[in-house]
């Protein structure tokens, strides 16, 4: 592992100074990605100084700095997290083998494209967030909201950074279009679907953060166990950073929660106070549960099952040994399949094809930990209300699910009582423009919207009421 | 490789206590022993959700749930590891449905 080098023009730990070829590329491309930020990153808040968090390293000791810095001069760099040179491949058909280096020829095109899929997401994120900043409920969430879309930004370099240095000119290309790509263009959208509508309310972002950004996770800790070396170690250290955007959302969602749940023991309507009423919240938790788990994939994958046995995408935490079977031959996976009637019939699914499966069950019970922890709060609250995470069957629009009817619990429905329930399972036209409404930006330090409440404590030792953005 | 596994929690509360060093503390402590990793591995994880109680530790297969973990109660955990009896005083803090729950997520039945 080369040292960390903060000097150069791009920070980085993977050597850039002894691959002038390389460094020149990047340093091309890096003009186009600022040109990027500034179009189409955060609206308004560029001459602005922000606390933020920049990474600096990736070994022990700490790994991040946090100064006050404007965003188009955050030192966005490419770090690989530190492991051993000798890693063996521990899951698929080359088992017991070197991890690779160099991209084998033969896996070249499935690998380009994991990676631009990956990197994809993660400029389309920062674009549907762009005007959240005008409302933001206060200037500690302004500050959270830019330090998510700072370091998705690092995130689009990592694999930037794979692309220019192991794809020539195919990979520059793709580097290329990873800018030219955008959120809700009608000529030329993001890959993936959910990244195409903005994110126009903080309850959305805070769902998105907690729902969208779980999948990311699920999806990089899969690329993290990955045989080629460079890929596992990008996303080991994306891991690092993404567990403070998922923080991000767990706790905003869980803070409109408590202040609902505020308004409601001091005997207002949480409506009538400018609060986010707890079915309206629920019903916001059912659109984007469902809309993350599409992201998921095909529950039998054909495609899944190369991937895994290739050894490029393992399953969740593989690295730590508690799988029995390493290559997945053995055995089959219990599915309920719907059948053609309408019910549902248990069948088995030859575990590799069932990868996308194993990794949504992981995303699942994840997610039904944190339902628990927002009602652990409910409760000490002395409030009725739970949330509840919906069923794997409901709303989904890919999958085995999809095109089939169910309730939030996953119970097989009719289209008519989708129809007639529909309004009070998913926001309504109503809902969205009562949550519009609630939308407006608190920038006096200390002070917060009337729909949130405060965090328990600040950022980085800091207190809520800190100077977390100086306007310009 | 043993299935042996300590897991530190390094979800957001766990990190703001200082679980991260609290890891390296407990990794060197259990490296002096086992160097190679061959008795037990010793990783971090997202978060258990026992929030409240962090900083939280769990061993597994052999589902011990240990909070409000400090520095001064790591050569105890060793010895638990190392084959002596669990540390009791940590044990039966978090609700029985989070540990359940917990357990549930580790057991892959695959």
């Amino acid at each position: 592992m080369s040292e960390v080098d903060l000097e150069a023009k791009i920070p980085n730990n993977v050597g850039l100074r002894d691959n002038k070829r390389l460094m020149k590329a990047l340093e091309t491309w890096q003009p186009a990605f600022l040109e990027w930020w500034k179009d189409l990153g955060p609206s308004d808040f560029n001459e602005d100084q922000i606390y933020l968090r920049t990474a600096v390293g990736v070994g022990k000791g700490g790994w991040a700095h946090f100064d006050y810095v404007k965003m188009p001069e955050y030192r966005w760099g490419i770090f690989l997290a530190e492991g051993p040179e000798d890693r063996k491949i521990h899951f698929g058909d080359h088992l017991g083998e070197e991890a690779w280096k160099e991209v084998p020829g033969e896996m070249r095109n499935r690998l380009r494209r994991l990676i631009v899929t990956q990197g994809d997401t993660e400029p389309a994120s920062v674009e549907q967030q762009r005007l959240l900043g005008k409302t933001a409920p206060s200037l500690y969430d302004l500050r959270n909201l830019f330090q998510v879309n700072v370091e998705e930004g690092r995130h689009l370099w990592a694999m930037v950074y794979l692309l220019h240095t192991y794809f020539g000119k195919d990979g520059r290309e793709e580097a290329e279009a990873l800018l030219q790509r955008h959120s809700g263009d009608e000529d030329n959208p993001r890959i993936l679907e959910a990244f195409n509508n903005p994110i126009e309310t903080w309850v959305d972002f805070f769902c998105f953060t907690t729902f969208t950004d779980r999948d990311g996770k699920y999806q990089l800790a899969a690329l993290a166990e990955s045989a080629f070396d460079p890929l596992a170690r990008s996303t080991q250290f994306m891991l690092t950073e993404e567990a403070f955007h998922m923080q991000t959302g767990e706790n905003g969602v869980g803070r409109i929660l408590h202040r609902t749940a505020q308004l409601e023991k001091e005997g207002k309507d949480a409506k009538s106070e400018g609060g986010i009423p707890f079915d309206i919240m629920q019903k916001y938790i059912n659109y984007w549960a469902s809309a993350s788990m599409d992201l998921f994939g095909g529950e039998d994958s054909t495609n899944a099952a190369e991937s895994f046995s290739m050894g490029l995408k393992g399953r969740y935490r593989e690295g730590d040994g508690i799988y029995s079977d390493p290559r997945a031959l053995e055995q089959n996976y219990k599915a309920e399949i719907p059948t053609p009637d309408g019910k549902l019939e248990e069948k088995e699914i030859p575990l590799r094809r069932a990868m996308n499966a194993l990794l949504l069950d992981s995303y699942v019970q994840d997610c039904k930990r944190i339902t628990m922890r927002w009602n652990r709060d409910l409760e000490k609250l002395g409030t009725d209300f739970r949330v509840v995470f919906p069923s794997k069957r409901f709303n989904r629009k890919q999958g085995i699910y999809a095109g089939h009817y169910y309730d939030p619990e996953g119970t097989p429905i009719t289209e008519a009582e989708w129809n007639a329930k529909i309004a009070s399972w998913l926001p309504s036209e109503e809902d969205r423009a009562y949550v519009k409404s609630c939308m407006k930006p608190v920038y006096e330090k200390g002070k917060i919207a009337n729909w949130i409440a405060p965090p328990p404590t600040g950022v980085n030792g800091q207190p809520f009421d800190f100077e977390y953005v100086k306007f310009h | 490789m043993t299935s042996r596994l300590v897991y530190v929690c390094e979800g957001g509360d766990c990190t703001e206590k200082g679980s991260v060093e609290l890891f390296e503390q407990l990794r060197n402590l259990l490296h002096e022993w086992d160097p190679k990793e061959e008795k037990i591995r010793v990783r971090k994880y997202p978060c258990f959700g026992g929030c409240e109680h962090g900083i939280n530790i769990t061993i597994w297969p052999d589902k011990i749930f240990y909070s409000h973990v400090k520095p001064e109660d790591l050569p105890d955990i060793a010895a638990h590891i190392k084959g002596g009896e669990p540390v009791k005083r940590l044990m039966g803090v978090v609700k029985p449905d989070v540990e359940e729950f917990i357990w549930q997520m580790l057991d892959c039945p695959y």
